[in-house]
């Protein structure tokens, strides 16, 4: 037996084992030739012979496995310690596509407001002087008409300088309370460096008995910081903008610095009336900025013309 | 608006500059630029002339030794015939740059070292100076740079002006902004001319029969002045605030306006034809020449002064030429009026002739300005040029100005508003910081605005003051918790988001481009002559030459991306514009989003860049039709695609269509060549079109959910010849409808042309998979349909089992 133990203990590989293993167990075995002389032996004989043989047997096949699985293991082991892939090649996947900055942006912010329950109201870009300047309270031959350089088309219509058209659409007509946004393209007449004939704004309304400014106030703060993080702070400029009273220019801080951002005020009682909304009763703040100003900031992106080119190696970076 | 700071000093206390821009821009007044006058001296040094000796060559020449309190001093060569031992001198040495420009180097003058130069105020940029060096102040100390011992200019805020403060639009009015938020008192200049005997009322006759378009008009007469250069002092002043001197005279009338804020104008009474001048709508037609030089037509909404022979100036916008101060003036009529601020705007406006008088008027200038201005000017003319101011002022008045009323303010609206907690006290001493005081009536303030205030109407007017002299940063920011109705998103919203979503998902990068395009690309697009989308919407002010129009579709503006992107060598293009284009047209519908459909465009241009994996690369249309594909199974539209399309840009050869439920949603196709040819796109590109309003009118299928099946799939390879040219498309319809209920799915594999297949033969793979929910299909039924398919194909196609 030990010799049987030792062999096995030897076989260095799972062939090797199982020629050993046939030394003992196989039909021209030791063990099997042992088996075979029972025959010629008395009846106690064969009993004490054929037990012992017998468990001769399950032990030697008992180590025999036992070795076959330790072998088995290390041969696993030597092909597993032997595959080597090149993980360094690069992995396959479909090309990646890219959103637009503005509309990443966009898509941000009316997630920001969705959740602050406002709707999105939409309006048309050749819009009629009334929706864009009239209704807005720019009175005709006032210079305040001159602070948006204007594309004209026929019809005494005009390519809408900011989605405040949007306002006088959505509010005329209905009751308030109601607050929405409005992103969307507009148009100046402007072409130079830093200026492009086109953009994007998005402007937030929302009219109730008593908003106020400093839910206006409240409002940016909350937008601001989702936008640019929660260490923004803001300023408040005073400003002229014929649609609200009191207005006000909003700066936040970037950089060390304090960068232009919107605009902003409480909707004027005129801009209600024109609504058919009882200015006496209801008040509103309105707000609105660039969204692609916006990514400029936050991506540092340097001039707006890059949004517009066309040239893929931008878009593809965000 | 410029403001030079030491002038504004002269009218009220400043305080230290940071803060006064600070407060300034937080109040309204946004700083564009500030602007340091005069030349940069800071690398120019004092210097002391320690020695000075005759140059040994030259007799007008000298040499001197120089301190510059750094050690050693310098040996300089001097020019001036001033210099002496002792002065205290500003120097420039060896790398200085001069202020015009000069850069001043070691040199060897008739054989003696200079090691720097010995400034003249000339050579400092420092205006016309003397002959001969600058001698500086004895105390000077050696060493500083000139700009601390020397003050040469002044800092000068460029202020933006919001439209509604005309009222700032003047000395006057920013040192009232700077009293409101810091307080201290106002100088004003010396008003009262010293006057004459003779009477002005008499000498000339003011008639206003424009009542409309004139509220005030004031005149001063002047006799026996004497036309000359302005004094220094006052050109400087002048051109810090950005004006260019002319004369006395006319210098003298500007600095009011830009004191006081009132546009002056001053004519050469013996020019003026008859002793009456009047104030009168023009005649339709009628010419004058304006001062600088232009034949203008005037129509009969202008309002012009005129004498009895015609017009003389135009109203609130120009003096006209023949009336003209010149050199030879010596009596004058100074005129200081009020006009009607929209008749300036709508004169100046249709003449392109936007003056300094023209801007204030617009805006509105004070109505209770005219007199103080007048005699203003008429005392610094005197001062400046002599002669004697008649007595009084020649005055006539049309219908007046529509002035401040008194507005009654309720406090508590002021809260409600700003979300404060004012009392009346507090509003009413807030208001009184901006010259409005206020009476306590009742539970209202009774407001009265200045005369220069014509922006303040309403309640709202004066909250939005209270704010602003309050400071909006000294509201305490909250949220509003207005209750909600519904939240309504606006129409084609989503199907524009989703689109976006697929389309950038499927790896297209998108763009945006600008909405405007040149007529010629419907040519470029082959469309039609009597194709609507050759009816735009034009642009009557264009800002770029051939963008005179909005597009009626985007493919252009993409493929001009396309070859922008290849010109800057990027080698793989799958690009997507989501956007309106616009319909012109006489008989345009009501809806505005009929007007302005939405569409998408991708363009997949590709010059085949293999990937490590996958070495086939893929032609640009079949991408183009899979983004397609894709696009529609996102946004789970079911489509049917047909073969061919009419649109004139694909190429007719290779383009096929998208219909959701009959109605077509999108095309596909390469470019047509002459497409192609005139974007100058030289590599296969293919398009996608997809009409969004389609789209959106027909709605997204909802999914149910179908059983999935526990038993096996039987799968079962088809390799078939048949002609070339028999469309693939059809033979998978074909398989699907042959091969029975039991039939999972069906799809090319393989399409091969080539050695082993026979000339003008195809040979095209199909895998079909047989399952069923209810049961486990047989051989048997498996083979009974696919020989039901392949004798259909036989029959259709004259397909053969390879």
């Amino acid at each position: 037996m030990a010799l049987a133990e030792t062999a096995i203990g030897e076989a260095s590989s799972v062939q090797a084992l199982a020629e050993v293993r046939a030394g003992f167990l196989g039909k021209k075995g030791s063990v099997s030739a042992v088996l075979r002389t029972i025959g010629g032996l008395s009846g106690e004989e064969r009993a004490a012979v054929g037990q012992a043989a017998n468990q001769a047997k399950e032990r030697i096949e008992a180590w025999a496995a036992a070795r076959k699985r330790a072998l088995e293991s290390a041969d696993r082991d030597r092909e597993i310690s032997e595959y080597k892939l090149d993980v360094t090649l690069p992995g396959h996947a479909p090309p990646r596509g890219h959103l637009h900055p503005t509309s990443q942006i966009e898509r941000e912010m009316c997630a920001f407001f969705a959740e602050l329950g406002y709707g999105i109201e939409d309006g048309p870009e050749v819009e009629t002087d009334w929706n864009n300047f009239s209704g807005l309270n720019f009175p005709e031959d006032h210079p305040a008409r001159d602070l948006q350089d204007t594309f004209f088309v026929p019809g005494g219509n005009v390519l809408r300088t900011h989605t405040s058209n949007v306002q006088i659409r959505a509010m005329t007509g209905r009751k308030p309370p109601f607050r929405f946004i409005s992103p969307g393209r507009v148009y100046r007449h402007d072409l130079d460096g830093t200026h492009y004939p086109m953009f994007h704004q998005i402007e937030a309304v929302c009219v109730d008995e008593h908003v106020t400014f400093a839910d206006l106030k409240g409002t940016l703060f909350a937008f601001a910081r989702h936008l640019f993080g929660e260490s923004t702070e803001m300023r408040f400029r005073a400003h002229f903008f014929p649609f609200t009273e009191p207005s006000a220019e909003i700066d936040i801080s970037w950089g060390g610095r304090w960068l232009e951002w919107g605009g902003c005020g409480m909707i004027h009682p005129q801009v209600l009336l024109n609504c058919g909304i009882d200015p006496e009763r209801y008040q509103g703040f309105a707000f609105g900025m660039g969204i692609d100003r916006t990514a400029m900031i936050r991506w540092d992106i340097p001039n707006i013309q890059l949004f517009f080119d066309g040239d893929v190696r931008t878009a593809e970076q965000f | 608006m410029k403001v030079p700071l030491g002038w504004l000093a002269e009218w009220i206390p400043l305080p230290d500059r940071q803060t006064l821009e600070e407060r300034l821009t937080v109040g309204g007044l946004e700083i564009e630029e500030v602007i340091e006058t005069g030349p940069d001296l800071s690398a120019i040094r004092v210097g002391e002339v320690l020695e000075r000796q005759a140059h040994p060559d030259a007799d007008r020449l000298s040499v001197c030794r120089v301190d510059l309190g750094d050690g050693e001093p310098l040996e300089i060569v001097c020019g001036a015939p001033n210099v002496e031992a002792g002065q205290r001198v500003a120097v420039a040495t060896h790398g200085v740059v001069l202020p015009g420009g000069l850069k001043i180097k070691r040199s060897k003058i008739r054989g003696v070292k200079s090691h720097g130069m010995i400034c003249s105020e000339i050579e400092l940029g420092l205006g016309e100076g003397k002959d001969g060096i600058l001698v500086l102040d004895p105390e000077a100390p050696v060493g500083a740079p000139l700009s601390q011992v020397l003050p040469t200019g002044e800092t000068v805020l460029d202020v933006e002006i919001t439209p509604n403060r005309g009222d700032w639009v003047s000395m006057l009015g920013m040192a009232r902004e700077v009293q409101t938020h810091f307080g201290g008192e106002l100088t004003l200049p010396p008003c009262e001319p010293e006057e004459s005997d003779s009477d002005a009322a008499s000498e000339i006759a003011i008639q206003i029969d424009d009542r409309g378009g004139c509220h005030r008009y004031v005149g001063r007469i002047l006799r026996g002045v004497k036309i000359g250069p302005s004094p220094e002092w006052l050109q400087q002043r002048l051109e810090a605030a950005g004006l260019r001197s002319v004369n006395n005279v006319v210098d003298a009338t500007n600095l009011v306006m830009l004191e006081f804020g009132q546009p002056l104008h001053a004519f050469d009474l013996d020019k003026l034809r008859g002793g009456v001048v009047t104030v009168r709508a023009a005649k339709d037609g009628e010419k004058i020449l304006s001062l600088d030089g232009e034949d203008r037509e005037l129509r009969r909404e202008d309002l012009v002064i005129a004498d009895q022979q015609g017009a003389i100036a135009i109203a609130g916008v120009m003096g006209g030429a023949e009336s003209e101060v010149d050199d030879t003036s010596t009596n004058l009529l100074l005129e200081s009026a009020h006009f009607e601020p929209s008749r300036v705007r709508r004169t100046a406006k249709r003449l392109a002739l936007r003056s300094d008088a023209s801007y204030r008027f617009e805006r509105g200038v004070d109505p209770a300005g005219q007199d103080r201005a007048a005699d203003r000017a008429a005392r610094l003319i005197q001062e400046l040029a002599g002669g004697q101011v008649s007595r009084g002022r020649a005055v006539a008045t049309g219908e007046p100005a529509p002035g401040t009323e008194t507005i009654d303010l309720d406090p508590t609206r002021v809260n409600r508003l700003l979300g404060t907690s004012l009392s009346a006290d507090e509003v009413a001493a807030l208001l009184a910081r901006v010259d409005i005081p206020c009476d306590i009536n009742g539970d209202r303030l009774r407001c009265r605005p200045p005369s220069w205030r014509n922006d303040l109407h309403l309640q709202v007017d004066l909250i939005e003051e209270v704010a602003r002299v309050f400071g909006y940063d000294c509201i305490e920011p909250t949220l509003q918790t207005a209750p909600l109705r519904s939240i309504e998103l606006a129409p084609r919203r989503r199907i524009r988001e989703d689109v976006r979503t697929a389309l950038a998902g499927a790896g297209l990068t998108e763009i945006m481009t600008f909405s405007g395009c040149p007529p010629e690309d419907d040519d470029a697009l082959r469309l039609a002559s009597d194709d609507s989308r050759r009816e735009h919407v034009a642009l009557l002010n264009p800002i770029q030459a051939g963008d005179s129009v909005l597009r009626t579709h985007l493919l252009p503006s993409v493929l001009r991306a396309v070859r922008g992107n290849r010109a800057r060598q990027v080698d793989r293009i799958a690009v997507f514009e989501v956007s309106r284009v616009f319909h012109g047209g006489t008989d345009r519908p009501d809806a505005w989003q009929e007007r302005e459909p939405l569409q998408a465009v991708a363009a997949i241009s590709e010059s085949g860049a293999e990937d490590l994996w996958s070495s086939a690369s893929v032609p640009p249309f079949f991408r183009a039709k899979g983004f397609g594909e894709r696009m529609l199974a996102d946004l789970g539209r079911t489509p049917e695609f047909r073969a061919g399309s009419d649109e004139p840009f694909l190429h007719p050869g290779g383009a096929g269509e998208f219909f959701v439920r009959g109605r077509r949603v999108a095309c596909v196709g390469e470019l047509h060549p002459e497409t192609a040819a005139h974007f100058e796109i030289d590599a296969p590109t293919a398009v996608l079109v997809v009409d969004l309003d389609a789209l959106d009118g027909l709605g997204a299928e909802t999914p149910r959910y179908q059983e999935v099946s526990r038993h096996p799939r039987i799968r079962r390879d088809l390799a078939l010849l048949v002609d070339a040219g028999t469309p693939a498309g059809e033979l998978l319809q074909a398989v699907r409808k042959k091969a029975g209920a039991s039939l999972l799915s069906v799809h090319l594999f393989d399409r091969y042309e080539g050695r082993g297949v026979p000339e003008g033969k195809l040979s095209l793979a199909f895998r079909m998979i047989f399952q069923r929910t209810d049961r486990t299909l047989t051989d048997t039924e498996v083979a009974e349909a696919t020989e039901k398919v392949v004798q259909n194909l036989a029959k259709r196609f004259g397909a053969e089992l390879r």
